[in-house]
C-alpha cells in the first residue's frame, strides 16, 4: 500500500473513531506512546505570594481538559488561619507534582500510568484498568477514577497544550500570575531562576517524591496533612443543615 | 485537632477501591485459611481432623471461586482486565497477585476434585441418568490418589502463602496511605482470615450437619486466632501511641475520633473480644461473630482507610452508594457464594469417602 492510500486510511479511521481518549490525560495504546524530549524538564512554581484564591485555575483547567463535574485536576484549597489574635486567609493550589520519583507509576500493574522523558507524569488511559493503585499510592490526592473514562485521571501539566508550544491553562488564567511554568534544564527559564533565587519548598518533602511543583511562602504548617478544623465534611454540612 | 487552622475549601475524594474490594480480600482470605485448616486431614494424615477438613474444603472452594470475580468486578474497566498479563508489571505486588490468585485458585480445584473422585464414582455408582453420568466422567476411575493430594497440596499451599503475603503487602507497601503502612495489617489480615474461616466452617458445619466433634476443634482456632488479632491490635495500637508506629497512631485515631463505633465497638469488641470469650461456651456465636469481625476489619481498612485525607484536614464523608459500586456489590458477592455453595453441597460429595466419613 503506498503512503498517500495509509494516510487516507488512516485518517478516515480517525473520523470514524474519534478522538482516542475523553481527556488527554491519556493516550491512545497503539503504537509509540508519546515520551516527550529529555532536554526538558518542566516544571511549576507556585508564588503563594500572588495567588488569590480565585480558582480561575481550577475553572480553566476543568474547562481545557473536561474533566467531569465535581472532580478536580487542580483546586486551590483555602484555610482560615489565627495568627496572633488576627485571622488570615491562606490558599493553597494543589495538582499533580509530577515528581521525580513517582510512587504512583511503579504500583500500576499494568505499566498504564508512566513518566515521559521529559519528567511530566501521565496515564494512558486505554491501557488503565482502573484498578485505583496509583489514586492510593498518590501522597498529594491528585489522582481520581474518572466517572466518563473509568479510569486513573489527573493534572498532565497541559501536555498537549506544551507539545504545541503553549502554557498550562491554568498558568494562562492565573490572574495573579502566581503560577509559573517553564522548563528547569534551561538555566534563563523563569522557573529556573526563581527555583535557584527564591527559597521554595515542596509538598509533603517525608514522602521523598521530589515533588516538581515549587512553592514560595508556603507556611510549614500546610506542608504535609493539614491538621486542622475541616467545615465541609461535617454531616450537618454534608446533608445542608450546617447553619452559616 | 488544632482549632487555629480552618479548613474552607478542598475536595472530598471518592473511595477508589470499591466494597467489591473488601468482598474480595475477605473471601480470598477465608478461602486461604479454610484451605489450611484442610491440610492435617488430607496431607498430613490426621484422622481426627476428617470431619472439619471436609467442611472446611467447602468454605475454601465456595470462597476460592467467588473471590477472583468480586476483584474482577473491583476494577472499573473489568472488560480489561487481558492486560494485566499483556503488560506484566514485576515492581507493582498487584501484578503479582495477578498470577498467585488464578494460580491458587486452580489449584485448589485440582485439590477438591483429587479429594472429591473417589466420591464422585461412588455417586456415580451402576446408575444410570444426566446426573450420574457426569459424577462418572468428572471421577476418572475415582481411585483415591492419596500421593497426588499430598503433592497438590503442598502445592496449593504455596499459591495459598503466596495469595496470603501479597494481599496483605500490597497494602502495606502504599507509604502514602499511613494507616496500612506497617508490618501489622498482613499479619491482622491472616489472623482474622483464620478466625474467619473456623467461624465460617462453625456454621456450615452446623448448617450442614457435619459431625459434632468438630465445634470444638473449630471453636479452639477461633479463640486461638481471635486471641491473636488483640495482641497485635493492642501492639499496633500501643506502638502508635508511644511514637514508634505512624501506623499505629494513624488507627489509633481511627478507633477513637475518626470511627470509633466500626474500628473499637464493631471490630476490636464484638468482632473479636466477645469470640474469645465465648468461644468454649457458645461456639456458633462465637464463630459468627468472629466471622463479622473479620469483615468489619476490612471495610475498616479499606474504606475508612481511604476517607482518611493525604493532605487535607478531616475524614471524608461515605455513603455506601445502592448500585454497582457499593450495595450491589456486597449483596452480589453474597448472592454468588450462596448460590456456589448450594451447588457444591448438592452436586459434589462433599462430605468425603462415604466408608470412611460414614455417611
Amino acid at each position: 500500500m503506498d503512503k498517500t492510500k495509509r494516510n487516507f486510511l488512516k485518517g478516515a479511521a480517525a473520523a470514524v473513531l474519534g478522538p482516542t481518549s475523553v481527556g488527554p490525560a491519556g493516550w491512545a495504546s497503539a503504537g509509540e506512546r508519546p515520551r516527550g524530549s529529555d532536554s526538558n524538564r518542566w516544571a511549576m512554581v507556585v508564588d503563594l505570594r500572588k495567588c488569590i484564591g480565585c480558582q480561575a485555575c481550577t475553572v480553566a483547567c476543568g474547562m481545557e481538559n473536561a474533566v467531569p463535574l465535581g472532580k478536580f485536576r487542580t483546586i486551590v484549597s483555602n484555610y482560615e488561619v489565627e495568627l496572633q489574635d488576627q485571622v488570615r486567609s491562606v490558599v493553597l493550589p494543589r495538582l499533580c507534582n509530577h515528581c521525580e520519583n513517582p510512587p504512583c507509576v511503579p504500583v500500576c500493574p499494568v505499566g498504564a500510568t508512566y513518566q515521559r522523558n521529559d519528567g511530566i507524569v501521565v496515564v494512558d488511559n486505554e491501557r488503565c484498568v482502573g484498578c485505583g493503585y496509583c489514586v492510593q499510592a498518590c501522597p498529594y490526592d491528585a489522582r481520581f477514577i474518572n466517572p466518563e473514562t473509568q479510569a486513573a485521571d489527573k493534572c498532565t501539566f497541559c501536555v498537549h497544550r506544551v507539545e504545541a508550544g503553549l502554557l498550562p491553562a491554568c498558568v494562562e488564567t492565573c490572574v495573579g500570575g502566581a503560577r509559573i511554568f517553564g522548563d528547569l534544564k534551561d538555566p534563563d527559564s523563569t522557573v529556573s531562576r526563581l527555583v535557584a533565587e527564591l527559597p521554595t519548598k515542596g509538598l509533603r518533602p517525608e514522602m521523598k517524591t521530589r515533588p516538581q511543583v515549587y512553592y514560595v511562602g508556603l507556611d510549614e504548617r500546610f506542608q504535609s496533612k493539614v491538621e486542622g478544623e475541616p467545615t465541609l465534611w461535617r454531616k450537618e454540612a454534608i446533608h445542608g443543615e450546617f447553619a452559616q | 485537632m488544632n482549632g487555629e487552622i480552618v479548613e474552607l475549601i478542598n475536595v472530598a475524594h471518592d473511595v477508589a477501591w470499591l466494597p467489591w474490594g473488601v468482598q474480595y480480600f475477605f473471601l480470598i482470605g477465608l478461602s486461604y485459611a479454610a484451605f489450611f485448616l484442610t491440610l492435617p486431614a488430607f496431607v498430613f494424615r490426621r484422622r481426627e481432623w476428617d470431619g472439619l477438613a471436609h467442611v472446611a474444603l467447602v468454605v475454601a472452594l465456595s470462597c476460592g471461586i467467588v473471590a477472583p470475580i468480586a476483584l474482577v468486578a473491583d476494577l472499573h474497566q473489568p472488560s480489561r482486565f487481558y492486560n494485566f498479563y499483556l503488560h506484566v508489571t514485576p515492581a507493582s505486588w498487584m501484578s503479582w497477585g495477578s498470577f498467585f490468585l488464578p494460580v491458587y485458585v486452580l489449584c485448589l480445584m485440582a485439590y477438591a476434585w483429587l479429594i472429591y473422585r473417589p466420591g464422585l464414582a461412588a455417586q456415580a455408582g451402576g446408575r444410570s441418568g444426566m446426573m450420574a453420568r457426569i459424577a462418572r466422567v468428572l471421577a476418572l476411575g475415582g481411585r483415591a490418589a492419596p500421593l497426588a493430594v499430598r503433592l497438590v497440596g503442598l502445592a496449593t499451599a504455596i499459591a495459598a502463602l503466596l495469595v496470603a503475603l501479597y494481599t496483605g503487602v500490597e497494602m502495606a507497601v502504599v507509604a502514602t496511605r499511613a494507616l496500612w503502612h506497617s508490618p501489622f495489617m498482613p499479619l491482622l489480615f491472616i489472623t482474622t482470615a483464620f478466625a474467619g474461616a473456623a467461624g465460617l466452617s462453625l456454621l456450615l458445619g452446623r448448617l450442614l450437619g457435619a459431625e459434632a466433634s468438630t465445634d470444638a476443634r473449630l471453636a479452639r482456632v477461633v479463640a486461638a486466632c481471635s486471641g491473636l488479632t488483640l495482641w497485635l491490635a493492642a501492639a499496633w495500637l500501643l506502638a502508635g501511641r508511644f511514637g514508634w508506629s505512624v501506623s499505629g497512631a494513624v488507627a489509633l485515631r481511627l478507633a477513637s475520633e475518626y470511627h470509633p463505633l466500626l474500628f473499637t465497638l464493631l471490630w476490636l469488641g464484638v468482632g473479636t473480644l466477645v469470640p474469645l470469650l465465648l468461644a468454649r461456651r457458645l461456639p456458633l456465636l462465637a464463630g459468627a461473630l468472629a466471622l463479622a469481625g473479620s469483615w468489619w476489619l476490612r471495610w475498616s481498612m479499606f474504606i475508612d482507610g481511604q476517607r482518611i485525607p493525604k493532605t487535607g484536614a478531616g475524614f471524608f464523608p461515605y455513603e455506601l452508594p445502592p448500585g454497582a459500586e457499593g450495595m450491589a456489590g456486597l449483596v452480589g458477592t453474597l448472592g454468588l457464594w450462596v448460590l456456589l455453595l448450594l451447588a457444591i453441597t448438592s452436586f459434589l460429595p462433599w462430605r468425603g469417602d462415604p466408608p470412611r466419613i460414614g455417611r
